[in-house]
């Protein structure tokens, strides 16, 4: 089920309802990629509580994302 | 700069009634007066309206200089500079938007909207992490909020803003006193007029009586407008220095000598009857009355914010003959229909195939051209010298079509350039 699309000029991405699974979960579409992730309810309702600054770790580009991948093929 | 110093002396190009025409063509004297003026004392930024909720930013500017301007999501306003602190890229480049962080398109580089570093990509470049603390956006250092008016300076000390806006404080205060909530409404979006001309010639045409009989007199004739005639010889109008470079056209003594309430918009009470009701219940009838016969003020806020009655200008230098002026239409919040004129009035007035801010624009490029003459080598601005006096206040005044505000303009120019020196 489609929600539709949140764009600033630093990201855009597509967000929709997803039933694939045996309960409902947000799926989010990197439209510049076509990478998608999904959050569930109670990791949607932590978001929902998080205060100010707490998403900004997660905002380095270096923690996931850009960084060079370990020897073993997996993350540092 | 030191030629400017060396050469002549501030008082050798500014007379007390007269100013050496270098100083609307000199580039050296154009990079002294970013250093003396627009990178030291108060200049207006933008509105907190603009910036409504958490986390909202719009790109604005201090004269060249790129600035964003944030709300935080405490609700905090910040002034940043828009340049990425690695390799110098505009960090933000929509007009505006809502964002907790900023990531630099160049190399992917992430900043908090209030400035901190988050973090770069492949940061195993980079030898230890110690640098993010220091690789935050630039600031502007000093922020000053009036009546909603964000202000930013450059400067780390100096005058406060209240100390710097002194009396012109109160046409804000009038200008908040016109709309029944209390606040005002900045968010209907900027235009931009681009004149090859020095930006001083905008400052003084601002809170200039002289021109708009002469300059605006189509306009005054399509609209069926009264207000040219305030600026005449018979007028009892008065032209002001409201002090620290701040001036003033008050066409207030003419309006309550009329004595029609929004005569100073051009319209009747009916044409507008819930703003009217709105005001009057939050003023009462007889405060009501008295500020929709008094009006919106006509100041000019030294040295970029030109409070045009309905319209906020304001003054961008790009370069010593490149000005921008950005203009938007003043909306009080919650008064549909007084905004939805105003609004009209504006682009008809400055909008795109509007005539008055066409009329003055076409002066500043012909004065811009003028001045560059080898003779005469001054301006002249003796205008009512002869008949200038104290008000009640203390404040110097003159007639409606007088060069008092040029004048006052150009002492508090000199005062600014040469503590500079």
């Amino acid at each position: 089920m489609g929600v539709g699309e949140v764009v600033s000029e630093f990201a855009a991405v597509a967000v929709s309802i997803d039933h694939e699974g045996n309960g409902p979960r947000l799926r989010i579409e990197d439209l510049k990629t076509g990478h998608v992730g999904y959050l569930d309810a109670l990791e949607l309702e932590t978001l929902a509580w998080l205060p100010e600054g707490a998403l900004h770790p997660l905002l380095d580009p270096s923690l996931h994302r850009w960084r060079k991948p370990a020897p073993n093929g997996g993350h540092h | 700069m030191s030629t400017v110093d060396a050469t002549a002396g501030w008082d050798r190009l500014i007379e007390h009634d007269r100013v050496h025409g270098s100083l609307y063509t000199d580039p050296a004297i154009y990079e002294a007066e970013l250093e003396r003026i627009w990178y030291r004392t108060w200049v207006f930024v933008g509105h907190v309206s603009e910036v409504p909720e958490p986390n909202d930013y719009v790109v604005k500017s201090i004269g060249p200089q790129p600035v964003i301007m944030t709300r935080d999501k405490q609700g905090e306003i910040h002034l940043l500079l828009n340049r990425c602190t690695h390799r110098a890229n505009l960090v933000c480049d929509a007009p505006r938007g809502n964002s907790s962080a900023f990531r630099c398109p160049y190399h992917g580089w992430t900043f908090s909207n209030t400035g901190r570093l988050l973090g770069y990509p492949f940061n195993s470049g980079y030898d230890g992490r110690e640098a993010k603390r220091e690789l935050g956006l630039g600031r502007v250092a000093r922020i000053g909020i009036y009546e909603g008016f964000v202000f930013g300076s450059f400067a780390e000390e100096g005058p406060t803003l209240l100390e710097h806006l002194g009396a012109a404080r109160e046409a804000l205060d009038r200008l908040v006193a016109l709309s029944p909530s209390g606040e005002l409404d900045l968010s209907a979006g900027w235009l931009q007029h681009k004149v090859k001309a020095n930006w001083k010639m905008l400052v003084e045409n601002e809170t200039d009586g002289y021109h708009p009989q002469f300059v605006h007199s189509s306009i005054f004739s399509v609209a069926q407008s009264g207000i040219g005639e305030l600026y005449g010889e018979e007028s009892t109008a008065l032209s002001r220095d409201l002090g620290n470079g701040h001036t003033e056209n008050d066409l207030r003594p003419e309006f309550r000598r009329i004595g029609q309430p929004l005569g100073w918009f051009g319209t009747t009470p009916d044409r507008v009857p819930d703003y009217v009701a709105q005001l009057e219940a939050a003023k009462g009838v007889e405060q009501a009355r008295e500020l929709l016969i008094d009006g919106s003020p006509h100041v000019m806020l030294f040295p970029n914010l030109f409070i045009a009655e309905i319209q906020l200008f304001v003054i961008q230098p790009l370069a010593v003959d490149e000005t921008v002026q950005h203009v938007t239409a003043v909306q009080y919040k919650g008064a549909p229909d007084m905004n939805r004129r105003m609004l009209q009035q504006t682009i008809g007035s400055v909008g795109p195939a509007g005539f008055l801010l066409a009329d003055d624009s076409e002066m500043y490029e012909r004065n811009q051209r003028g001045v560059h003459a080898r003779s005469p080598e001054w301006v002249v601005l003796k205008r009512g010298t002869h008949r200038e006096r104290l008000d009640e206040d203390g404040h110097l005044v003159g007639d409606a079509t007088d060069e008092v505000p040029q004048r006052a303009i150009w002492r508090h120019y000199r005062r600014l350039m040469e503590a500079g020196a």
